[in-house]
């Protein structure tokens, strides 16, 4: 009996020799009301009518880290969507009145092994050497946003993304750190292993990057190399590199630059060979880049301003994007959707982005940006106001697509859409 | 949210503090005034809360620990309170600051009037690293409240090019040489007005655990810093990298 309490001493004092954590246990729900506008063909007939839907999704996500010993700690993200219109478009309709979903985005084991200087990762994790904000060139393995909460800030990174499975080791030594990552191959059958959709994405490549940072004067510099395969039997068991460079530094009180590109040795996409009869074809770019550079700027009175310039290798140009624009025209809803086959608003080459935000007073903050394809003058342009208090944030956003009807913005069947977004944190 | 950058400047700063050994010029009596509150590799956990009159405007907990003084000090900070920027991680290195937010692995760089917004520049203001970024220009006795002072006055140093503040009138009881009251200028302007309280003895040095910083242009505006937690934690010179703040497991001073 007398070794009871002498154990559950012992245990609270091995308890108490661990430091405490921040942030043990971390929470957020948002919940999204989102009106959207869109263009729908008109029955038969080939003309387009506005339609409009409300799309209604409730998010949440649940960290947590736990040290285990000193240096070695678990940290993990669990996150979960409820949504009414996952298509985000009322021309495309759920199957069920509620579409679920969720994943684990991070689960990782972290070991300082030499504190401060060798730190091994194991687990679950997001990668981004990025430092651009509505693109981002040197993220190359991003599985992008989950949920929709990611583009009320024009920001290219969402509020949540599933990272990858893999062991991730970095070395710093004086201004340097040496990273790299491996990630195996871990494919799965969405018809055959249902329940890990609900946990993971698949892994359909073996990829490792590697990252050298450096400090120079007040500079980051950063270059990275990614190589992918599907290996022997896949659909693509070539070996794919992608290399990219970044630097990001201050001028003066007030600037920030930032600067990046990469380059894939391959990069698909499906081109247009008959606009009229709706006809592609699949096109491989090789040595297909991929450049930003931008500034924030802050003056004295809590105003930011922020441009970026992207440059998209592998979008079209010239008689290519003529092609796509006319493709697009006449297709009616019907045919493969060939202008987000890059992403949302990403079909072209050139692409412009200006941001503008401030504080309106101590709780509430407004900003508006727009985005810009350089090469048709068309663009999307929100507006956004968030109030802040210590465990609840409000965010009004509204959305509009602008441009002529050969432009890539105008050809987009979002109108407009506006955005009731409230976060609780835990 | 950039006044919470700003405020954790304050906190970054306060926790500097200058080494020095007594002697009796005023270089080195300012250095002993530094040294008596400055403790190597410091953690801590601070509280800060911006008042507009009475009125509170926001309070803000981090955790940390910080390396350096002066404007060569490093620091990684923690936000733990309020819940809605609670986890965001924040670098020091001098002039150059990093934030990263949470299950985000980038650090976003940060332009030193992006950090110095609102009461931002406090931080400038109660950086403590006297001695080391200041020379003094004259020192003569002062009587403050009622109590015997020494006041210096010191105007930065040709080296110290990211020192926010050209000159300082700094208010140091005679008897304790601890820092009383210091003002700030850029130029003949009064940018801020600090007040040091609640002396403690802690680690062996004798540390103000209240600092309450007033702007010159508006003294209804005041930011009340105050230790909640402080302890020491040596770490390898690596730690305050861009690098490792995503690795970073914040925790309290033990």
């Amino acid at each position: 009996m007398s070794r009871i309490p002498v154990m559950v001493a012992a245990v609270l004092a091995a308890a108490a020799a661990f430091p405490r954590p921040l942030a043990a246990w971390e929470g957020q729900a948002l919940l999204d009301v989102l009106p959207t506008a869109a263009l729908a063909p008109n029955g038969a007939s080939s003309s387009l009518m506005q339609t409009e839907t409300t799309e209604v999704t409730l998010q949440g996500a649940l960290s947590h880290t736990q040290p285990i010993a000193e240096g070695l700690s678990l940290a993990g993200t669990m996150w979960g969507m409820a949504d009414t219109l996952p298509s985000q478009t009322p021309l495309y309709t759920p199957p069920s009145k509620i579409d679920l979903e969720s994943r684990i985005l991070e689960l990782k084991l972290v070991w300082e092994a030499v504190p401060g200087t060798l730190i091994v990762t194991t687990g679950k994790e997001v990668i981004h050497p990025s430092s651009g904000f509505f693109r981002t060139p040197l993220n190359v393995i991003s599985h992008g946003a989950l949920g929709n909460a990611a583009n009320i800030s024009g920001s290219a990174v969402g509020t949540w993304e599933e990272g990858w499975i893999g062991e991730d080791v970095t070395v710093l030594f004086g201004s340097f750190s040496l990273s790299n990552f491996f990630s195996p191959r871990l494919p799965w059958g969405s018809g055959t292993d249902t329940m890990l959709r609900w946990i993971s994405f698949p892994q359909n490549d073996w990829q490792n990057l590697t990252r050298l940072d450096v400090r120079l004067g007040e500079a980051d510099i950063r270059v990275l190399g990614l190589l992918s395969t599907g290996g022997p039997g896949t659909a693509d068991p070539d070996l794919h590199a992608t290399f990219g460079a970044g630097v990001d530094t201050n001028i003066g009180e007030a600037l920030t630059v930032r600067a990046e590109a990469s380059i894939a040795d391959s990069v698909s996409r499906v081109v247009v060979t008959d606009d009229k009869l709706l006809l592609s074809a699949s096109q491989t770019v090789s040595w297909a880049p991929r450049a930003l550079a931008g500034f924030t700027w802050t003056n004295k009175d809590q105003l930011s301003i922020m441009a970026e310039y992207y440059y998209n290798g592998s979008g079209f140009a010239g008689d290519d994007y003529q092609n796509l624009i006319r493709y697009t025209q006449n297709r009616h809803g019907t045919g493969a959707d060939l202008m987000d086959q890059f992403g949302t608003f990403s079909a072209g080459q050139h692409y412009g982005f200006a941001r503008i935000s401030g504080n309106i007073g101590d709780k509430l903050s407004a900003a508006a940006w727009t985005q810009m394809n350089l090469q048709d003058l068309s663009g999307l342009s929100a507006i956004v106001l968030t109030l802040t208090y210590d465990r609840w944030t409000v965010n009004a956003s509204l959305m509009d697509a602008w441009g002529s009807t050969d432009t890539e913005a105008g050809l987009s069947p979002l109108l407009w859409r506006a955005d009731l977004e409230v976060s609780l944190y835990l | 949210m950039k006044k919470i950058f700003a405020v954790s400047l304050i906190a970054v700063s306060v926790l500097l503090g200058a080494s020095g050994v007594f002697a009796e010029t005023p270089e080195e009596l300012l250095a002993r005034v530094d040294a008596r509150r400055y403790v190597p590799d410091l953690s801590f956990v601070l509280q800060m809360t911006s008042f507009d009159k009475d009125a509170q405007v926001e309070s803000n907990t981090l955790w940390g620990f910080i390396s350096g003084v002066g404007t060569q000090n490093k620091s990684l900070i923690a936000f733990a309170d309020p819940a809605s920027v609670k986890g965001r991680r924040m670098l020091m290195d001098g002039n150059i600051v990093y934030l990263l937010f949470p299950r985000t692995t980038n650090p976003i760089r940060l332009s030193p009037l992006q950090v110095l917004l609102g009461q931002a520049s406090n931080g400038d203001v109660v950086r403590t690293g006297f001695s080391q970024d200041y020379d003094v220009t004259s020192l003569t006795d002062a009587d403050r409240d009622g109590v015997a002072c020494l006041k210096f006055d010191l105007s930065v140093k040709a080296g110290s090019k990211d020192a926010s503040y050209a000159r300082v009138a700094l208010w140091v009881e005679k008897e304790t040489l601890r820092p009383v009251y210091a003002e700030f200028f850029t130029g003949d302007k009064l940018l801020k007005k600090a007040f040091y309280k609640s002396y403690t003895e802690a680690l062996g040095k004798d540390i103000p655990f209240v600092v309450d910083i007033y702007d010159g242009d508006n003294p209804q505006k005041h930011t009340v810093m105050e230790y909640k937690k402080v302890g020491q934690k040596h770490v390898a010179p690596t730690v305050f990298r861009r690098d490792y703040l995503p690795s970073w497991t914040p925790e309290q001073p033990r």
